[in-house]
C-alpha cells in the first residue's frame, strides 16, 4: 500500500510524507501500526491460503474429519494475547496523542507597526460556508473574547484562504466557524480539528521549510464543501516579519483611472460583503461585521488561490490569472455553487464587461505579489 | 411450543412470564433509553437559559412536589386495581381504575397549569436550550402519563362490559407495570430536574 | 381439555371485520402475518433498495472517476450520497438481517411463528412504509442531502431550509417504530417460545446473534429516535437543541446520533457473523470451534459497542481526555471479534471443506471483514485517526466491513438458505460467477480507497481538483464498482433462471447440506405450519446428533438418514393464526401522517383515520376466521397492548398444549 502511493506522483494532501513535526510524530506511531496491521493481514490471508489448498474436499473420501469443538487453552490465549497487544499499542498510542494535544510554543519576536512585540503565537481560524479566515492578534489572544464568532474583536491582520506562518515555531491554532461545523486540515503538517461554531478548539501546527501545504474541509458543511479549500505558507522568519509589515498597511491609493473606477465599483457593491482596510473598515460601525460575509481583500494580490482556495490568482510565470477571475466576477455561482440570496458564496454581481475590467484593474493594486516560488508551489494543474 | 397469553408451560425453556408480559417488560427497557436520552439532554442544558428564567428562579417546587405526591398515590390505587381484580372484587378493582385515572388526570392538569404559569413568566418552548429540554422532557413524560391514562379507561370500559374478569387480571397488571415504570420515570425527573439544586439567574 | 372464555364475541362490530382467507395471490401476501412469508417480503423489498442504492453508488462513481466531474451537479451529488447511506444502511442491510431473523428464527428455536404475528406483519409494512416514504423525496425534488449523519447544524432550518431533511426524520422515525416492535418480538419468541430442551446455550449461533442484534435494537432505536425528534422539533418549532446561536451545543447531534449509531454498525455486522456461524461448519463438516467463545464474543461485542461511539468524533473538539477513554475501548472491541476470526479459521482447519457457493461466500466475509477490521484497528488510535478521520480511508473501511462482512454474509445466506424457502437450489455454477465478480469487483472499488484516503482524499465531495494524486484510484474504483453491478446481475440471473428451471425439475428434497440446525428438520421448502411435532432438543445441532454418531474408535457414524430424521410435513390441519388486513392499512397511515407534517396538516388527517381504524378494528378482529379449521387451539398472536387490548378476543388458555404447532 505504501509502495503503491508513491506512485502517485503529485500528492499535495499526502498523509503518509510529513513536512513538519508534529504530523512526523503521528505518522511514527501510524507507520508502525500499519505495519503491524500488515502482518497479521498476511497471517490471516495465509492462513485462508492453506485452508483452501490443503483442507478442501478432493473427494478422496467420504471420512469425516475430526470433530474438534474447540480448544479452551487456545481460545483463551487468542483472546487474552491480542488483549496484551492492544494494550501495548494503546499506550504508545496515549503517549502520541497527549503530546499531541499539549502545547509548547515559544513566544516570537515580531515588529508591529514598527514596535518590536512579544507574540505568542495563536492565529484564530474562522470557517465558514465555505472559504476560511485567518485572524492575528498580536498582543496574544488572552483578553481576546472569541465566544461569538460574528463579532470578533478587530484583528491585526485579517486574511483569508491563505494563513502564513513563520517557519521553526509551533503555532497555536484556535478554531471555530460562524455557521456549521467545518474541518481545518493540512495533511503534511498536522491532522485535523473540527470548526464548531460557538465553540473554541484549540490545535497547533508547525513547519521546518518554508513552503505551500496544501489543505481541504474535511466535515461535510453543504453545497461547496468540496471547494473549501485552504493552504498554510510556511516563511523564513524574516520573510515572514516582512509579510507581517505589507499586511499591516491599509490599501494604497489607486492611481490609475481603470482602477479608480473599478474603487467606486467596489465600494458601491463589493463593500457590502468585503472589507478593503482604510476604504470600509470603520470599526465604530464594526468592521467585521461586514468582513463576517466575504474575505478581507487588502492584500489580496499577495495571496495566490482564492475563492475558497481553489482558484490560481497567477500563472505559472507570475502574471495574473486573468480569465479565471473575470470568470469569477462574471458570474461566481456558475464556478462555485453557492446560495447567494442566503449570504452563502458570492453572488453573481450582474458586472458590465467594462466593470469586470475596472474592477480587475482596481484588486491588482491590493497587495503585493508572492515569490515565484510560492506562486509555482499552488500550482495544481 | 406455541405459547398463549396464559403463564408458558410445558417446555420449561421459557422464562416463566406469559408473552404479553414479557413484551411489556422488553417495551419499558427500550423506553428507559428513550428517556435517557431527553433527561441526558436535560442536564446539558439546564444551565443554558440565555436571557430567559433560569431553573433555580422558575421551578415551584412544593407545586410540583404536590403532584408528584399525586402521582405516586396513583400507583398505589394501580395496586389496589390490581389486587381487587385478582381476588374477584370486580367493583372495587373498576373504583381503584376510574381513580388511578382521575389521579393520573390530576398530575396532568397540574403540569399543564405549571407549563402555562411557566410561559406567562417568559419560559417559552424556543426561549432558549434550557427551555426547549426541560418542555421536551416533561411533555414526553406527559403524553406518556396521558397514553396511560387512555389504557385505563379502555380496561375500565371493559370492566363495565363485563369482558374483564378475574382471569383476565393479567391486562391489568400488564397496564400497571406501564404505569408504575411512568411513575419512576417521573420520581427520576423530579429527583434530577427539581430537587437536586439548579442553576440561578 | 381446552377451555375458551368466549366472553363477547361482537359478531360483526361496526361492519365486516373477518379476517381474510386468502392463502394465495396478491391478498395472501398482504394479509399474511407468517413469519416466512414475511421474511421473503422483507428480503424482495431490501433487494429493490439494493438496486436503488447501487445505482446510487454508481452515480457517485460516475461523478467522481474524473477529476472535475460533471456527472452531477454538486447540490445532486450531495443529495445521492445522503440516499445511498440511508439507502444501504437502513433500507438493505437492516430488512435483509431481517428477512433470515423472521424466517429462520422460529424455525430455528423449534417454534411455529414468532410470539406476535401480527405484529410481525406490522413492523414489515412500517418499514416499507417508511422506506417509500424517504424515496418519496426524491419524487418532491427534495430528498434530503445533509448525509446520513446529519450533523448538526447544517442540518437545521437555517442551513437546510427545504424539506429533505424532514423527509430523512421522519422517514427514519418510521422505519425505527417497525425495527422496535420487530426487535421485542423476536426478544420473547427466543425467550418464551423455544422447543422442549432447548436451552439458551444449544440455540444455533445465528439464533444468538439476532437475539443480541435484537438487544441492540432496543435500547439504540430509542436514542436516535429522541435525536430525531429534537430536530425535527428544532427545524419545525424553533427549539434549540442545536442551534448555537441560541446557546445550544451541536456536539450533541453527534453524540446522540453516535450512540446509536455505533450499536447500529453492530446491528448490521452480527447478523452475518451468525450466517456464517451456520455456513462454515456445515461445509467444513466440522462443528463451530468453540461455541461458548462464539456466543460470549457476540454478547460482548453486544455489550463494549455501547462504549466507543465518541471514536466518530476524536476530532470533533470534545477534549482529549474523553478522547483518550474512547480509543483506548475502541482498540478493546477488536478482541471480542478477532476472537471470532481465528476461531472461523479454525472451524475450518482440518475440515473437508466444500467450496460451493455458500461457502466461498463465508470465507470472503472472514478474509474482507479482516482487512475492515484492521483498518478499524488503525482508526482507534486518536492521533492517526486525525489524519484519517473523513477521508476515503474510512469509506475504505466500512465498506470492507459493511459490503465485505455484512453484505457478503447475506449472500452466503441466500445460497445457503435458498432451498429451506424455496424448495430449490440456486446454481452454484452461476452463483460462483456471483461470487468472484462480486469479490473482484468490491476489492477494486474499495482497496484503493485506502490509498486515496491516505493521499488527502476528503469524504463527501463531489468533485476534486487534478493535480492532487486522485485521478487514477477513482477510475479505477470506478470500473470495479461496475464490475460489482455485474455481479449482482449473476446474481437476479441465478434467481430468474433457478427458478424456471425449477419448473421442471423434481424439489430439491430433504436436508441438501447435510446441515446442522433444527431448521432442516423440516421439508423444504418449509411446509406452512412448520413443525409436525414440537422437537425435544438434547444438544446443540440437535438435527446432527439425529442423523450421525460415534462409532466405537469416535469415528463419525451415520446412524439414521435424513428421511427417518426429518419430518415429512404431513401435520396440515394444524391450526395456524389468521391472517390480518390490520397492518397494512395502519402502516399506510404514517406516509399520510408524515406528508401532512411536511407539506400540509389536512394530510394527516386520512392519515389519523387509517392508523386508528386499524387499531380498533386490530382490537376487535376475531381471533380466527370463524369459518376457518379449527384444530388446537393456540397462539393468539397475544393481546395487542394498544388501548388495554379489550374487546373479543378470548381469554388466555389453560389447555394442555397438544403437540401440535
Amino acid at each position: 500500500m505504501l509502495a503503491l502511493s508513491g506512485c502517485a506522483s503529485n500528492a499535495p494532501l499526502d498523509t503518509l510524507e510529513p513536512q513538519g513535526p508534529i504530523s512526523r510524530s503521528i505518522d511514527s506511531l501510524s507507520d508502525p501500526i500499519f505495519l503491524v496491521a500488515g502482518i497479521v493481514f498476511v497471517i490471516i490471508f495465509g492462513a485462508t491460503a492453506v485452508i483452501w489448498w490443503k483442507f478442501r474436499d478432493d473427494h478422496s473420501t467420504d471420512e469425516f474429519p475430526e470433530q474438534i469443538h474447540g480448544n479452551f487453552r487456545v481460545e483463551i490465549g487468542w483472546t487474552i494475547g491480542p488483549a496484551v497487544i492492544m494494550a501495548v499499542i494503546a499506550v504508545f498510542a496515549l503517549i502520541s496523542h497527549f503530546e499531541l494535544n499539549s502545547s509548547d510554543r515559544t513566544d516570537i519576536q515580531v515588529a508591529v507597526d514598527g514596535t518590536a512585540t512579544s507574540w505568542d503565537p495563536e492565529i484564530v481560524v474562522v470557517g465558514q460556508q465555505w472559504w476560511w479566515e485567518f485572524r492575528y492578534y498580536f498582543d496574544g489572544l488572552d483578553g481576546v473574547d472569541l465566544s461569538d464568532p460574528r463579532n470578533l474583536p478587530p484583528a491585526d491582520i485579517v486574511t483569508a484562504n491563505q494563513m502564513v506562518i513563520p517557519t521553526g515555531s509551533e503555532i497555536g491554532l484556535s478554531i471555530t466557524s460562524r455557521d456549521v461545523i467545518h474541518s481545518f486540515w493540512i495533511p503534511a503538517l498536522n491532522g485535523k480539528r473540527d470548526a464548531v461554531p460557538r465553540r473554541v478548539s484549540p490545535w497547533k501546527i508547525e513547519a521546518e521549510v518554508p513552503g505551500l501545504y496544501f489543505g481541504q474541509c474535511t466535515e461535510f458543511c453543504g453545497l461547496s464543501h468540496s471547494r473549501m479549500r485552504m493552504q498554510t505558507v510556511a516563511m523564513e522568519p524574516a520573510d515572514f516579519q516582512a509579510w507581517v509589515d505589507r499586511q499591516m498597511r491599509p490599501a494604497v491609493e489607486p492611481n490609475r483611472a481603470a482602477a479608480q473606477r473599478g474603487r467606486e465599483v467596489f465600494e458601491g457593491q463589493c463593500a457590502r460583503c468585503h472589507v478593503v482596510n482604510g476604504v470600509n473598515d470603520d470599526t465604530s460601525r464594526g468592521a467585521d461585521l461586514v468582513a463576517n460575509a466575504a474575505p478581507n481583500l487588502t492584500h489580496l494580490m499577495s495571496r495566490t488561490t482564492y475563492a475558497g482556495g481553489i482558484f490560481n490568482l497567477y500563472e505559472s510565470d507570475g502574471t495574473l490569472n486573468r480569465p479565471q477571475l473575470e470568470a469569477w466576477l462574471r458570474n461566481a455561482p456558475a464556478e462555485k455553487p453557492a446560495y447567494a440570496e442566503g449570504r452563502r458564496g458570492m453572488p453573481a454581481m450582474g458586472l458590465s464587461e467594462g466593470q469586470i475590467d475596472d474592477v480587475v484593474a482596481y484588486l491588482q493594486t491590493l497587495g503585493e505579489a508572492p515569490t515565484l516560488d510560492i506562486i509555482a508551489a499552488t500550482e495544481v494543474e | 411450543m406455541a405459547d398463549t397469553a396464559a403463564v408458558s408451560h410445558g417446555h420449561g425453556t421459557g422464562t416463566g412470564l406469559s408473552n404479553n408480559k414479557l413484551l411489556m417488560w422488553v417495551f419499558l427497557g427500550s423506553e428507559c433509553l428513550l428517556f435517557g436520552g431527553l433527561i441526558s439532554t436535560y442536564l446539558i442544558y439546564r444551565s443554558r437559559f440565555g436571557d430567559g428564567p433560569a431553573p433555580g428562579d422558575i421551578f415551584d417546587i412544593p407545586f410540583t412536589s404536590v403532584s408528584s405526591f399525586v402521582l405516586l398515590m396513583s400507583s398505589l390505587t394501580m395496586v389496589l386495581a390490581l389486587a381487587a381484580l385478582q381476588r374477584g372484587d370486580i367493583r372495587n378493582n373498576r373504583v381503584w381504575l376510574l381513580t388511578t385515572a382521575l389521579l393520573g388526570s390530576l398530575f396532568i392538569g397540574g403540569q399543564v397549569y405549571e407549563f402555562t404559569t411557566f410561559v406567562r413568566e417568559g419560559l417559552g418552548y424556543t426561549t432558549s436550550p434550557f427551555s426547549s429540554a426541560f418542555f421536551t422532557l416533561t411533555g414526553f413524560h406527559g403524553v406518556h402519563v396521558s397514553l396511560g391514562i387512555l389504557m385505563l379507561m379502555s380496561l375500565l370500559i371493559s370492566s363495565l362490559r363485563g369482558t374483564l374478569t378475574r382471569e383476565r387480571s393479567e391486562t391489568v397488571e400488564i397496564v400497571g407495570l406501564y404505569w408504575h415504570f411512568v411513575d419512576v420515570v417521573w420520581i427520576f425527573i423530579f429527583t434530577v430536574i427539581y430537587l437536586v439544586p439548579s442553576p440561578t439567574s | 381439555m381446552t377451555e375458551t372464555m368466549e366472553l363477547e364475541a361482537p359478531a360483526r362490530p361496526l361492519g365486516a371485520y373477518t379476517r381474510p382467507k386468502a392463502n394465495t395471490g396478491w391478498r395472501d401476501w398482504v394479509t399474511t402475518i407468517d413469519h416466512k412469508k414475511i421474511g421473503i417480503l422483507y428480503g424482495a423489498a431490501a433487494m429493490v433498495f439494493f438496486i436503488i442504492g447501487g445505482i446510487e453508488a454508481l452515480l457517485i462513481r460516475l461523478q467522481l472517476a474524473t477529476p472535475d466531474g460533471t456527472v452531477l451537479g454538486a447540490d445532486t451529488y450531495n443529495r445521492v450520497f445522503t440516499m445511498h447511506g440511508v439507502t444501504m444502511v437502513f433500507l438493505v442491510i437492516m430488512p435483509l438481517a431481517a428477512a433470515f431473523a423472521n424466517y429462520l428464527l422460529p424455525l430455528q428455536v423449534g417454534a411455529r411463528d414468532v410470539a406476535f404475528p401480527r405484529l410481525n406483519a406490522l413492523s414489515f409494512w412500517i418499514f416499507l412504509a417508511g422506506a417509500v416514504f424517504l424515496n418519496m423525496s426524491w419524487i418532491f425534488g427534495d430528498a434530503p442531502d445533509g448525509g446520513w449523519f446529519a450533523y448538526a447544524p447544517n442540518t437545521g432550518m437555517v442551513f437546510s431550509p427545504g424539506k429533505g431533511m424532514d423527509f430523512y426524520a421522519i422517514g427514519l422515525q418510521i422505519t425505527g417504530i417497525a425495527s422496535l416492535i420487530s426487535a421485542m418480538n423476536l426478544i420473547v419468541t427466543v425467550l418464551n417460545m423455544r422447543a422442549p430442551g432447548m436451552t439458551l446455550f444449544k440455540m444455533p449461533v445465528f439464533t444468538w446473534m439476532i437475539l443480541v442484534v435484537q438487544f441492540l435494537l432496543l435500547f439504540a432505536i430509542p436514542v436516535i429516535t429522541v435525536a430525531l425528534f429534537l430536530l425535527m422539533f428544532d427545524r419545525n418549532f424553533g427549539s434549540n437543541f442545536f442551534n448555537p446561536e441560541m446557546g445550544a451545543d451541536p456536539l450533541l447531534w453527534q453524540h446522540l446520533f453516535w450512540i446509536f449509531g455505533h450499536p447500529e454498525v453492530y446491528i448490521l455486522i452480527l447478523p452475518s457473523f451468525g450466517i456464517i456461524s451456520e455456513v462454515i461448519p456445515t461445509f467444513s463438516r466440522k462443528p463451530l470451534f468453540g461455541y461458548p467463545f462464539m456466543v460470549f464474543s457476540g454478547i460482548a461485542i453486544g455489550f463494549m459497542g455501547w462504549g466507543v461511539w465518541a471514536h466518530h468524533m476524536f476530532v470533533s473538539g470534545i477534549g482529549p481526555i474523553s478522547v483518550a477513554a474512547f480509543s483506548v475501548s475502541t482498540m478493546f472491541i477488536a478482541v471480542p471479534t478477532g476472537v471470532k476470526i481465528l476461531n472461523w479459521l479454525a472451524t475450518m482447519w482440518g475440515g473437508r471443506i466444500w467450496f460451493n457457493t455458500p461457502m466461498l461466500f463465508a470465507s470472503g466475509v472472514v478474509s474482507m471483514f479482516t482487512i475492515g477490521g484492521l483498518s478499524g484497528v488503525t482508526h482507534s488510535l486518536a492521533p492517526a485517526d486525525t489524519q484519517q478521520t473523513d477521508t476515503y480511508y474510512i469509506v475504505a473501511h466500512f465498506h470492507y466491513v459493511i459490503f465485505g462482512g455484512a453484505l457478503l454474509g447475506i449472500f452466503a445466506g441466500f445460497y445457503f438458505w435458498w432451498p429451506k424457502v424455496f424448495g430449490h437450489l440456486l446454481s452454484d455454477k452461476l452463483g460462483k460467477w456471483n461470487f468472484w465478480l462480486m469479490l473482484v469487483g468490491f476489492n477494486m472499488t474499495f482497496g484503493p480507497m485506502h490509498i486515496l484516503g491516505l493521499q488527502g482524499m476528503s469524504r463527501r465531495i463531489d468533485s476534486y481538483s487534478p493535480g492532487f494524486g486522485f485521478e487514477f484510484w477513482n477510475m479505477f474504483a470506478t470500473i470495479g464498482a461496475f464490475i460489482i453491478a455485474l455481479g449482482v446481475l449473476a446474481f437476479i440471473v441465478n434467481v430468474v433462471m433457478s427458478a424456471r428451471r425449477a419448473r421442471h425439475e423434481p424439489p430439491v428434497g430433504l436436508d441438501p447440506w447435510d446441515a446442522r440446525s433444527l431448521e432442516w428438520f423440516t421439508p423444504n421448502p418449509t411446509p406452512v405450519h412448520n413443525f409436525d411435532d414440537d422437537i425435544q432438543v438434547e444438544a446443540l445441532d440437535e438435527f446432527w446428533h439425529r442423523k450421525y454418531g460415534e462409532d466405537e474408535n469416535g469415528k463419525v457414524v451415520r446412524v439414521a438418514s435424513a428421511e427417518e430424521v426429518c419430518q415429512d410435513g404431513s401435520a396440515t390441519d394444524t391450526h395456524l393464526p389468521s391472517p390480518s388486513y390490520w397492518p397494512v392499512v395502519l402502516a399506510a397511515g404514517l406516509p399520510f401522517v408524515g406528508l401532512g407534517l411536511i407539506y400540509t396538516l389536512w394530510l394527516c388527517v386520512p392519515g389519523a383515520v387509517l392508523i386508528l381504524m386499524a387499531i380498533y378494528g386490530w382490537s376487535f378482529e376475531p381471533v380466527d376466521d370463524p369459518d376457518g379449521p379449527h384444530g388446537h387451539h393456540h397462539d393468539h398472536g397475544g393481546d395487542e397492548l394498544v388501548d388495554g387490548g379489550s374487546g373479543a378476543t378470548p381469554a388466555e388458555e389453560t389447555a394442555e398444549e397438544a403437540p401440535v404447532g
